[in-house]
């Protein structure tokens, strides 16, 4: 890859630059790494592992801008079932979204702006530890808001023809 | 509402991505370090930056202390890599001045700290 292509390639011209060093070859640049290449293995590097933690912080690496990894709280929920419909699907699946940034309507058009690159995004995960591992491994700080589940109240309609009928709850 | 952290810490046997070992690790940063250091003069030359070579190297230092808090060995290898292929990018000028001058974000405004500037920003 690129420490091999440009292996061969001179830097400009030092000469005149009077400075201590007169030319340094690509390679010396590229090869900065070590005797091997960045992009090359050793051989016997091949079949071997190596045992790093469990968790691991990947923020550095990301290129996600400091601020965006410091500052930021996710919060880890079930997102509520859709209050017209019967349907349960939507609290199957945990989401996690990021805290609020401040949101101003434009001026000409009325539309909604925001700065923040992280507004409206919303991950799906399968379970709240997936949710948690993804925070963790970003560098954000998260928080879970625990499913409430709803309680079923057992009925039957034979329970309305029992001796005490306790079925019928005067409701004021 | 929140719950507590669960703070389990093991270890698993991954494939590296260059090193094997701390040492081999520590070994390829600095190498980058001392290649960017060396690079440092020249690229004042050649982008007509308006610092001095001290003020480049000591930005150079900086950002490498930025991330001396990872231990993980890929994730060194992979800042190794990374910062490699910014020299490589640098050396070869692909970089304009302004994107070697980003690394100094002189032209970012600091954010509004207390309450009468941030009214002054009308944000936050």
């Amino acid at each position: 890859m690129a420490s091999k292509l440009f292996s061969s390639v001179r830097l400009l011209s030092r000469s005149n630059y009077g400075l201590p060093y007169f030319s340094r070859t690509m390679s010396s640049i590229t090869a900065a790494t070590g005797s091997t290449g960045v992009d090359e293995k050793k051989d016997d590097h091949k079949g071997i592992t190596i045992s790093v933690p469990d968790k691991v912080d990947i923020s550095s690496i990301t290129g996600v801008p400091e601020e965006h990894v410091k500052t930021r709280t996710v919060r880890i929920f079930v997102p509520a079932v859709n209050s017209m419909q019967s349907g349960t699907f939507n609290s199957r699946r945990w989401r996690m979204e990021f805290d609020e940034r401040e949101r101003w309507e434009n001026p000409l058009m009325g539309w909604t702006s925001t700065g923040d690159p992280l507004s409206n995004t919303e991950v799906n995960f399968a379970s709240k530890e997936d949710a948690i591992d993804f925070c963790e491994k970003n560098g954000w700080d998260w928080f879970v808001e625990e499913q409430q589940k709803p309680k079923m109240r057992i009925k039957s309609y034979g329970a309305n023809f029992a001796w005490d009928r306790r079925t019928r709850v005067s409701t004021k | 509402m929140a719950s507590p952290r669960i703070v389990q810490q093991g270890i698993k046997q991954v494939k590296p991505l260059m090193s094997v070992d701390r040492t081999e690790a520590r070994r390829r940063v600095l190498n980058l370090y001392k290649a960017w250091y060396r690079q440092i003069p020249y690229v004042v030359k050649d982008f007509y930056l308006p610092i001095t070579v001290e003020m480049g190297r000591n930005k150079v230092r900086e950002l490498f202390l930025k991330n001396k808090y990872v231990t993980d060995i890929r994730a060194i290898d992979m800042l190794v890599i990374k910062g490699q292929m910014d020299l490589v990018e640098t050396a070869n000028i692909w970089k304009q001045r302004n994107h070697v001058m980003m690394f100094f974000q002189d032209t970012v405004n600091p954010k509004p700290k207390d309450f009468l500037s941030k009214f002054y920003e009308g944000q936050d």
